[in-house]
């Protein structure tokens, strides 16, 4: 398939607020998963590591009841019409775990990229594989003549590395300067991300 | 009405010439940035396009308070970069015509407005203004039609740093000023609006005795 594709980071770029810090408060581990986050973002813990811990956290929570606060986060609405005029070339691309976002695909209808999981011998959700941005950034490369990235955090910059265009996001909050200064664009609100996205 | 669908503003360079040690965009009038200022000139053009360099966080957080649905397009190499070069990278996947103007200027609203509502399809056009900046572009004139740019032997107009162009201008430039790429076009119309540019202390002062013409409200 030839032409432009889009990849979208999910939490904070398509989600209008942070799906983990969501699931946390539901479950009263708030300040504990705001600590985790502020140290990934500080680049003090790498991304990995943070996510298996955020997997330990947030997994005492349910399957369902965290399915059913992802199921009812606010969506960018300028974002998610983009999306569905552009389904065949627009995908997720996300560090969150494919059970736990299911909502999302339906909601969307596009294809995601995600971190994986499996079913465990006592029937409990695993982390099986942690998405590395770079993986799917590279495949799209080799379907698509140029590959368009859109992100707000750290996890991104592998997807930025491989991208032909990478647009920072500032809708949700300010992108770490590192992202910024790989990027070749800032956008701050959905209508001016589409704006660009639709004359790329 | 004016048919102005897209506009580039050029807010990468250092302002060294100014001195503030603070992009020329961020400088203050009364609460005013002189960004929110050009932001407020450009309220009713759909896609406002912003080149930054020079403490692009800045730029970029007050652009966000101002203008948050403007397009933020990065010049990595401003330093070693012309406008033009600005010019060329804000306007790269337009088509068509496009505003082109920096943005260390304060314009008399009504006066850009009506350079705005004298934008037609392909036609090239300059804005000029009354000659009074230190390091002015002074145009050579037949009639309307700006005919030549020169750096000395004041005339009466000088070129404001406002112009609409045909994006195809910008597709294949050197390292030079822009004034001296917009050579390769002339003539080229004109049109005049009221704007004080501020590359100088001098320029600033003379800028700040004007203020009340500029219609600033702090937001």
């Amino acid at each position: 398939m030839a032409g432009t594709c889009f990849c979208f980071d999910l939490d904070g770029t398509v989600t209008r607020a942070e799906l983990l810090p969501m699931i946390a408060s539901e479950i009263n581990l708030e300040q504990e998963m705001s600590l985790l986050t502020r140290l990934t973002m500080d680049g003090l813990i790498p991304f990995e590591d943070s996510f298996r811990l955020r997997f330990a956290i947030l997994r005492s929570a349910g399957l369902e009841r965290i399915r059913s606060v992802v199921a009812e986060v606010e969506i960018d609405p300028d974002i998610a019409a983009f999306i569905a005029a552009n389904r065949e070339r627009c995908f997720i691309v996300t560090g969150n775990l494919d059970v736990w976002v299911e909502p999302l695909m339906q909601r969307l209808g596009c294809r995601f990229y995600t971190s994986v999981s499996q079913i465990g011998a006592n029937g409990e959700v695993e982390l099986k594989h942690i998405m590395r941005k770079n993986v799917p950034g590279l495949e799209l490369k080799e379907r698509f003549d140029r590959v368009v990235v859109v992100g707000d955090g750290y996890n991104d910059l592998p997807l930025f590395d491989v991208a032909d265009v990478g647009v920072a996001y500032n809708g949700v909050h300010a992108s770490p300067d590192a992202l910024i200064s790989v990027a070749d664009y800032v956008t701050m609100n959905g209508k001016g991300l589409c704006r660009l996205l639709s004359t790329l | 009405m004016s048919i102005v669908e897209h506009a580039v503003v050029a807010a990468a360079g250092l302002g060294s010439r100014l001195g503030h040690g603070k992009p020329k965009c961020l400088v203050d009038f009364g609460g005013v940035s002189v960004l929110a200022h050009i932001m407020s000139l450009l309220k009713d053009v759909p896609d406002v396009r912003v080149v930054v360099g020079f403490m692009e966080t800045a730029v970029i957080a007050e652009l966000q308070r101002v203008r948050p649905d403007a397009i933020v397009v990065r010049n990595p190499s401003f330093r070693t970069t012309t406008t033009l070069h600005s010019y060329a990278l804000g306007a790269q996947h337009l088509a068509g015509d496009c505003l082109f103007m920096d943005a260390d200027l304060l314009i008399v609203p009504e006066t850009f407005q009506a350079f705005l509502d004298g934008c037609r399809p392909g036609e090239a056009r300059l804005a000029l203004t009354a000659s009074k900046t230190k390091d002015a572009v002074y145009a050579e004139m037949a009639g309307q039609a700006v005919t030549g740019f020169r750096r000395e032997d004041p005339t009466a107009f000088e070129w404001s740093n406002i112009s609409w162009l045909p994006v195809r201008y910008f597709e294949d430039i050197g390292m030079t000023a822009v004034y001296e790429h917009l050579r390769r076009y002339l003539p080229m119309a004109s049109g005049e609006v009221v704007s004080f540019e501020i590359d100088t202390a001098e320029d600033l002062a003379q800028a700040k005795d004007n203020a009340r013409l500029f219609g600033l409200t702090a937001t």
